[in-house]
């Protein structure tokens, strides 16, 4: 909001698309709504999965009766919007995101060792990734910030966090 | 009248008293910070208030929501940023005044305007609620779901965006929310024999990622943005004639407010641009609007903070959210065990009014923080973002692991922070999906319980009434746009012509 806004003037000849941003396009107009109709054909499926109860038990609904009423709903919706869709594709996914995405799936896969060590690996990487360096700043989001965290939530709320590499200090 | 005044001697509790103090200053500090906003604050605080007595808890919450809605005020005047997007047209003439100089008379017209329209939602909040529930008392199943049907239709005017996605990423919500044990069948669904569940997908976590972590994904794009601080003289109210230039616009923009607040998932941000539109229209001096002009703030201002009242109207008395905000706070009452409806004006009037008069002084209390703190929580706008959003992240997670203690929420965090930064890169706002996955499981209950009523013969809800209105309502908050849209499209060339 707080930047402007530049209209372009006058300009009756559109510039021809590059293959990028078609595909982008392309991508945001066809593949996202076939997307998600395969995704409601494979939920459906599990659906047709679940128990039945018998007639004398039933409560009004079968448990597969609702789940397929809103599979049902979503999948009209996803069609109208391949041919309907009108709205702009994103921009080019920027190598600054994917990266931030690639460290939430690190941070995943250290959690599972020890989830403050994930945390605090993941905060100082992050910081460092988008361009802090000052040594106060990586220090404080990944050590201080972190370690403070823990004992505020371990003394405070009585959150009681899984064993890791580095909690067992603490708990043991 | 007992109830109003147990709730009252409530707030006499002076760690309560402490809590509300605390939160205010919490809340405008949310409200200023860079991509935080009041849902995103309230989400990410609402793990922390779990081991708390109701009371407390949720009155932190609804603090949160008051005192962030009207901080981004705050930023719009001194940076040309809104902290919150309810804020966004307070920018238009805020951030001019702020450039004359005369940032301290556009922030203490702000913080007034704000205060009338937020204690003139809660006198209505007050007295609408209990009514509403009161005419809600005798509603049946078919009544409930058509209700939560209508209440879902109204997602789809959320945000800017397409009305489809935003209905589709509502369905999508209302889907999750089927994963696990069925509550009338007791048979698990969705749960790939995974124990941890069987009893759902839990909103704690999901909200967390798809207004926590998703803006973090969003934060990362905005690395270059540079923010700059005007310089703020000594606070200056409005003068007594600035007063009698705005009253009307006060009065009027805190109207608007309430009645968009109460209106199911319509929140802050639509009710302070109709608030400016008309503040625009009825002024005397339009042409002042979008140049410094103090009605434009005053009616953008006392219409978000009023729609934080009107939105927890329905939210509290029928269990449909009133805006985004309120639907995490309808997520924290369900995790302390509240059932918000008509039997929380019976059963549990204490605790409402309590909340009531916590949310009345809030609204007294962030005059004075937002006032005389401003130029200290405008300085916190400066802090980098490199700094802080890896702090909120190591928050977030620790947020989201807390409730339940599992790992698994702290996977359904990240993995929903990851998905709703796609959805909203695509153009599907989170929202709707927040607040499909919240009243999903009673939109399911309610359509359960009406089948078994009326014998599985579903049509029969079309026979009563008031179900029938709701239908109806329903089909005017789904059709009505597109028929206006043919409407417009098809009077546009005659208009275009003829001028």
């Amino acid at each position: 909001m707080g930047g402007h806004t530049h209209l372009q003037e006058g300009n009756p000849v559109q510039p021809a698309m590059d293959k990028s941003s078609k595909r982008r396009a392309n991508i945001s107009r066809y593949a996202v709504p076939a997307g998600i109709i395969v995704f409601c054909a494979w939920a459906y499926w599990l659906s047709t999965q679940f128990e039945r109860v018998p007639p004398i038990l039933k409560r009004g609904m079968q448990p597969e009766d609702f789940p397929q009423l809103v599979i049902g709903l979503i999948i009209m919706l996803s069609v109208y919007l391949i041919f309907r869709d009108d709205s702009k594709a994103p921009e080019p996914l920027t190598k600054m995101v994917q990266m931030t995405i690639g460290l939430l799936i690190g941070f995943l896969l250290i959690a599972e060792i020890d989830l403050f060590l994930g945390l605090g690996l993941f905060a100082v990487s992050l910081t460092a990734l988008w361009g802090e360096r000052r040594a106060w700043a990586l220090i404080l989001v990944g050590i201080i910030a972190p370690v403070a965290v823990f004992f505020m939530f371990d003394g405070i709320f009585e959150v009681r966090f899984p064993r890791g590499l580095l909690t067992n200090l603490w708990y043991e | 009248m007992d109830a109003a005044l147990s709730g009252l001697m409530a707030l006499a509790d002076i760690n309560l008293l402490f809590l509300i103090v605390a939160a205010t200053l919490g809340g405008v500090l949310v409200g200023a910070l860079p991509g935080l906003n009041a849902t995103t604050g309230v989400a990410l605080l609402l793990p922390f208030t779990i081991t708390m007595e109701p009371i407390p808890a949720i009155a932190i919450l609804t603090t949160i929501y008051c005192a962030a809605t009207f901080a981004g005020a705050i930023t719009a005047i001194l940076i040309n940023t809104p902290g919150t997007s309810a804020s966004a047209t307070t920018c238009l003439d805020g951030y001019p005044l702020a450039q004359r100089g005369e940032a301290g008379k556009a922030l203490g017209m702000a913080a007034v305007s704000s205060t009338i329209g937020g204690i003139v939602s809660v006198v209505c909040l007050m007295a609408a609620a209990p009514l509403m529930a009161r005419a809600a008392y005798n509603f049946a199943p078919p009544e409930y779901f058509a209700l939560t049907v209508f209440g879902l239709s109204m997602l789809a005017t959320i945000g800017d965006g397409s009305p489809i996605k935003n209905i589709l990423s509502g369905a999508f919500g209302v889907l999750v929310a089927t994963v696990g044990v069925d509550l009338l069948t007791s048979i698990e669904r969705f749960t790939f024999g995974m124990n941890e569940l069987s009893e759902g997908i839990p909103f704690v976590p999901v909200m967390i990622g798809v207004f926590g972590i998703s803006e973090l994904l969003i934060q990362a794009d905005n690395l270059h943005v540079e923010r700059k601080q005007v310089i703020m003289k000594a606070i200056k109210l409005p003068s007594r004639a600035d007063y009698k230039k705005v009253w009307r616009t006060i009065l009027r923009s805190s109207g608007i407010g309430t009645f968009i607040g109460i209106l199911p998932a319509e929140g802050a941000t639509v009710a302070s641009m109709i608030g400016y539109n008309e503040a625009k229209r009825w002024s005397k001096t339009p042409e002042e609007f979008g140049k410094g002009s103090l009605e434009g703030i005053a009616g953008s201002e006392a219409a978000n903070n009023s729609a934080t009242g009107g939105a927890m109207v329905p939210t509290l008395a029928l269990g449909i959210p009133g805006s985004p905000t309120a639907a995490v706070i309808l997520a924290g009452l369900m995790v302390h065990g509240l059932r918000p409806g008509p039997t929380m004006f019976t059963e549990q009037a204490d605790f409402a009014f309590a909340i009531f008069w916590s949310m009345m002084l809030v609204n007294v209390l962030f005059f004075f923080i937002g006032l005389f703190g401003a130029k200290l929580f405008a300085r916190v706008t400066l802090i980098p973002i490199q700094i802080l959003w890896p702090i909120v992240f190591i928050f977030s997670i620790v947020g989201a692991y807390a409730l339940e203690q599992s790992m698994i929420d702290v996977l359904i965090a990240v993995g929903s922070g990851i998905l709703g930064f796609f959805m909203r890169r695509y153009g599907f706002s989170v929202v709707p999906m927040a607040i499909g996955l919240i009243l999903g499981g009673m939109l399911e209950t309610r359509l359960g319980q009406s089948m078994v009523m009326l014998d599985e013969q579903w049509w029969l809800m079309f026979t009563r009434p008031l179900a029938l209105f709701f239908f109806v309502l329903t089909a005017l908050a789904l059709f009505g746009p597109l028929v206006w849209g043919l409407m417009f499209k098809q009077r546009s060339p005659v208009e275009s012509t003829g001028e």
